[in-house]
């Protein structure tokens, strides 16, 4: 059984584009076009097109690619938040169809989110943060809630900064209260949006074994949205490439870095102009 | 029922209430019954509800309180003391009582009640909301298996219409009583151009004798539907502020906006019903 599976998907967005602008620039692939006001057009933009994928259990996956191809909409897609227009998602071996595929569904099997910016509440101290999924879902009493609250920003390295509001916490702070956030939920599949952006170099290392720990020690599957996919090679995993609005085979660090589609090869040029040693 | 198996009353149904739901009184009707049945949900904790309802009631009323004092005050003082001397000149001293349950009891007590609060505390949980939104607070909340109406619109829906009621009570009581002492001291110094007996016990009772049954239930519904439209139409519009922080401010002001036609329109709506009463009364009598 696979925590994921994902069959033939496809995702348009529907924008109002004038047509001046669709003249200039042929990249738009419509596949729906109704006239929408003076000069303008309704364009139903494909963005993901045949997307498939498959993610073992326990294992862990990092989809890289350009800015701007959609890999956060994927992700946000897999959490539920948007709906696919087409394809078949199984989440553990479960076929949820396109009706049911909403947050609030797909979260109820034991998927969780890291958002990129943390997404914590802005009102809730960051110890009513932890706990607000497990009150929520009445995991237990109140004693039982502190107790895994406790051992979440333990595992976290956040308990000192239990009764502080999230704007008083550093980037790095938010995001590792946001994974003990997901975490405390004990996910069997957690969707991680960017964790190492906006990382200094100490937290990033911080931040990596906490993520194998939790792949290693819990056996949560893992995808991994990212443009640092060094952290793909410190974690051991496969990597995909969302290129061309398809996602590519998964493989290994090395095979991408020898590898001679142009993409990789563009990609891995601008890591060694960033100064990344590769 | 297939759409084919529809009789044409059940097709004309369909189609209107699809319409009806595309349009924003449509949408906040949703948001209404998706909190109601939100209440019965798996994750039902009275407690935590109960505790949600009392900080969103102390939220959206008590902290309006002192603002609400004040204008209450000076709006009965002003209202008493105009129509005393209207009145008085009038030759209609009686009438006083029934005068001021029909302005401050009945109409804009609700009325200024509710706009001081969607003035204040709509406008406050829009932004909140919408801030939220731009934060990807309600993505996260959702992510996690918490559903947005029952954690946000829920508590304050129950919060903000319970505030409401309280306050419109407050409110009548400041404007009657602070109105009275204005009034008293007006009566003092001019007593000689105003011929109306002005006393705690006229007033009261004049006031409550002029008050019917109907005014006793619409002082209970009122707030509530008024409580109601701010809250929804404050969440409403928090939820339409989506990812882009430009669309917040115009989010805010239409909340308030809004929320203050809808509840003219509701007032009218219930003034209709007033009118109602009114020309069955009438029809007794003939």
């Amino acid at each position: 059984m696979n925590a994921l599976r994902i069959e033939n998907m496809n995702f348009s967005l529907n924008e109002v584009v004038s047509l001046d602008k669709i003249k200039k620039n042929f990249s738009y692939r419509m596949t729906h076009l109704e006239k929408s006001g003076k000069n303008k057009v309704l364009v139903e933009r494909s963005i993901l097109e045949n997307v498939n994928f498959q993610l073992g259990l326990g294992e862990t996956m990092c989809i890289g690619g350009p800015s701007g191809q959609g890999k956060s909409l994927l992700l946000r897609i897999l959490a539920g938040l948007e709906a696919p227009n087409s394809g078949n998602l199984y989440y553990f071996g479960e076929h949820i169809p396109r009706e049911k595929h909403t947050a609030l569904q797909i979260a109820s099997r034991q998927v969780g989110m890291v958002f990129q910016n943390g997404a914590l509440i802005s009102n809730l101290s960051v110890r009513n943060n932890v706990a607000l999924p497990l009150r929520y879902h009445k995991r237990g009493t109140e004693a039982e809630i502190a107790e895994r609250v406790n051992m979440a920003l333990d595992l976290m390295r956040v308990r000192e900064e239990e009764d502080k509001f999230p704007f008083m916490l550093s980037i790095g702070m938010q995001k590792r209260v946001a994974i003990a956030r997901a975490w405390v939920m004990d996910p069997r599949l957690l969707l991680m949006d960017e964790p190492t952006a906006g990382l200094d170099n100490y937290n990033r290392r911080n931040l990596l074994p906490l993520i194998d720990n939790m792949r290693t020690l819990f056996k949560t599957s893992i995808i991994i949205v990212t443009h640092d996919l060094m952290m793909a090679q410190e974690l051991g995993c496969k990597i995909c490439f969302l290129e061309n609005r398809t996602l590519t085979e998964p493989h290994y660090f090395d095979y991408w870095l020898h590898s001679k589609e142009l993409f990789a090869q563009q990609f891995f040029r601008d890591l060694r102009n960033r100064g990344e040693n590769i | 029922m297939k759409k084919s198996e529809l009789t044409l009353i059940g097709k004309i149904f369909e189609k209107g209430g699809n319409a009806f739901l595309q349009t924003t009184p449509g949408k906040l009707f949703a948001l209404f019954v998706n909190s109601l049945v939100s209440l019965f949900d798996d994750n039902r904790n009275l407690r935590t509800d109960l505790r949600n309802v009392m900080m969103q009631t102390f939220f959206t009323g008590v902290e309006v309180f002192p603002v609400l004092f004040i204008v209450a005050t000076l709006f009965g003082s002003v209202v008493i003391v105009e129509v005393i001397s209207i009145m008085s000149k009038m030759g209609f001293g009686s009438v006083v009582g029934s005068v001021l349950s029909a302005v401050i009891i009945r109409e804009l007590g609700p009325i200024f009640t509710a706009f001081l609060i969607a003035g204040r505390s709509g406008s406050a949980l829009t932004t909140m909301i919408g801030g939220m939104q731009i934060n990807s607070e309600i993505d996260a909340l959702s992510s996690m298996g918490v559903n947005p109406v029952r954690f946000l619109v829920m508590p304050a829906l129950f919060g903000g219409s319970i505030a409401v009621f309280m306050m419109n009570i407050w409110f009548s009581v400041c404007a009657i009583g602070g109105g009275f002492l204005v009034g008293k001291g007006a009566v003092l110094f001019a007593g000689q151009v105003m011929n109306v007996q002005f006393t705690w016990d006229f007033l009261f009772s004049s006031i409550l004798q002029a008050l019917s049954v109907t005014d006793f239930i619409m002082l209970v519904i009122k707030p509530l539907v008024f409580g109601s439209i701010i809250v929804l139409n404050a969440c409403y519009q928090g939820f339409c502020v989506k990812r882009d922080i430009r669309n917040l401010p115009k989010a805010t002001s239409r909340s308030v906006i809004y929320s203050f036609l809808y509840i003219v329109i509701a007032d009218a709506f219930f003034a209709a019903l007033y009118l109602v009463e009114y020309l069955g009364e009438l029809n007794k009598i003939i």
